[in-house]
């Protein structure tokens, strides 16, 4: 609201269109795998400030607990302390296909992180398959950016774009 | 420069000679589900984590994240390594640990002959024959260490007793990370020790031309400060020699493996 207030009494933007609140919205792929024995990956996909601690976890696939450990970073940045917080944020793994998710800059108490750099992370480990980590930083509160990530042996090109 | 050498070898070669490296390695570092098992290998060799002498499992034994001590619920020796097994039925961290009581021996001469008597510095007097000279009574104790994590790590079982040479785990053994530095602290009967000796050596050697260890001491606060190269599992070896004013004994020999795992970032 301030943001809207301060934007239209600059006189800017609004002429354009009506100023829209910040988002980040992430576009992830996992691949079509060719193997014999192809399990879903676990996928994990969160937020960390810039001392590497995580804000805002905003999905995590995945099935059995055994290999949740295998999502490594993922694992010990949040999953292995934040039981609760993972239940309420699992959801089912997906097959190969692409993901679009959205971060709205709240943190996980619903609470607006303050402007800075942040850093986006999509880490994905599959049963008898690799481990992939996509990280990407980003400008919270720096105006539209877009970002693309190369595809990794578990996740496909990752692109991430800010309003 | 060449001399300087030789005695740099000499001095590496006592270390290294004197004993093979004494390990425990866990078949898990971190687990995320409730009642699983963990398997323990126990062995003792130069190279790290080539097992070459099975080491009696007697002494292992495991701290639960309560605080609690428990023997393996079955282990057996083998030739080239021990092995053991348990249930891990809480969350938190456990320390694995193979370690016996503190030894005794007693070194003196008599009639120019060195010998020696397994007696602490109280019970010497009237062991040691009246006309020995140079006696000299050493503490021995050697631990071998390593931690693992179930769910959510806690310091429980991190906890020092204050008796011999032991690790304060300043940077939790579940939060070394490959690439990001790591702080522990050396004490001895509760208090810093400066000058430990460390070996610090990572797994793989053996497909490797240089074993690339790298060799630490602590600080005059026994602190010591490194950063693991590469994710894998490591073995840090200390050891420390020095007078000892206690009633038992004139000087302490410690020496302390831990295995630990640098996580990948």
């Amino acid at each position: 609201m301030y943001r809207y207030i301060s934007s239209s009494l600059a006189g800017l933007v609004l002429a354009v269109s009506p100023v829209q609140s910040q988002q980040v919205e992430i576009s992830l792929e996992l691949p079509v795998v060719e193997t014999a024995q192809y399990y879903r990956p676990y996928v994990a996909v969160w937020v960390e400030d810039e001392d590497q601690q995580s804000v805002r976890l905003l999905e995590i696939w995945r099935k059995e607990p055994d290999w949740l450990k295998d999502i490594r970073r993922f694992w010990r940045k949040i999953g292995r302390s934040e039981a609760e917080l993972v239940d309420g944020r699992t959801g089912a793994t997906r097959t190969p296909g692409r993901y679009q998710l959205s971060w709205n800059g709240l943190d996980d108490a619903g609470q607006p992180v303050p402007d800075g750099q942040y850093t986006i992370l999509v880490e994905a480990s599959r049963e008898q398959g690799g481990r992939s980590l996509q990280r990407q930083t980003i400008q919270w509160g720096g105006g539209p950016q877009q970002y693309t990530q190369e595809a990794m042996s578990e996740l496909g090109e990752l692109k991430i774009t800010l309003n | 420069m060449k001399k300087l050498m030789i005695s740099a070898l000499l001095v590496l070669c006592s270390v290294s000679v004197s004993a093979h490296t004494l390990w425990v390695l866990p078949s898990h570092f971190v687990l995320s589900s409730e009642d699983s098992w963990i398997s323990v290998d126990v062995s003792a060799a130069n190279m790290t984590f080539v097992a070459d002498k099975g080491v009696s499992p007697a002494n292992l034994s495991i701290v639960f994240p309560d605080g609690e001590r428990h023997a393996f619920s079955q282990s057996y020796q083998g030739k080239r390594k021990s092995q053991a097994d348990h249930q891990l039925t809480m969350d938190g961290t456990y320390r694995i640990e193979l370690a016996g009581p503190a030894r005794y021996f007693t070194f003196f001469e008599e009639d120019g002959e060195r010998r020696r008597l397994m007696v602490n510095k109280q019970e010497r007097a009237e062991k040691i024959p009246a006309n020995a000279t140079n006696v000299v009574t050493t503490r021995s104790r050697g631990r071998a260490l390593s931690y693992v994590s179930v769910n959510a790590p806690n310091k429980t079982a991190l906890a020092l007793h204050n008796e011999g040479l032991e690790l304060k785990l300043l940077t939790h053994p579940a939060d070394v990370v490959a690439t990001e530095p790591v702080q522990w602290q050396f004490m001895l009967d509760g208090q810093p020790a400066a000058d430990v000796q460390i070996e610090l050596s990572r797994e793989g050697e053996l497909y490797r031309d240089t074993a690339g260890r790298e060799v630490l001491t602590s600080d005059a606060e026994g602190r010591i400060r490194f950063t693991p190269p590469e994710p894998g599992r490591y073995v840090l070896e200390a050891s420390l020699q020095q007078e000892s004013t206690s009633a038992l004994a004139d000087r302490v020999r410690e020496s302390l493996t831990l295995t630990f795992e640098a996580a990948l970032p």
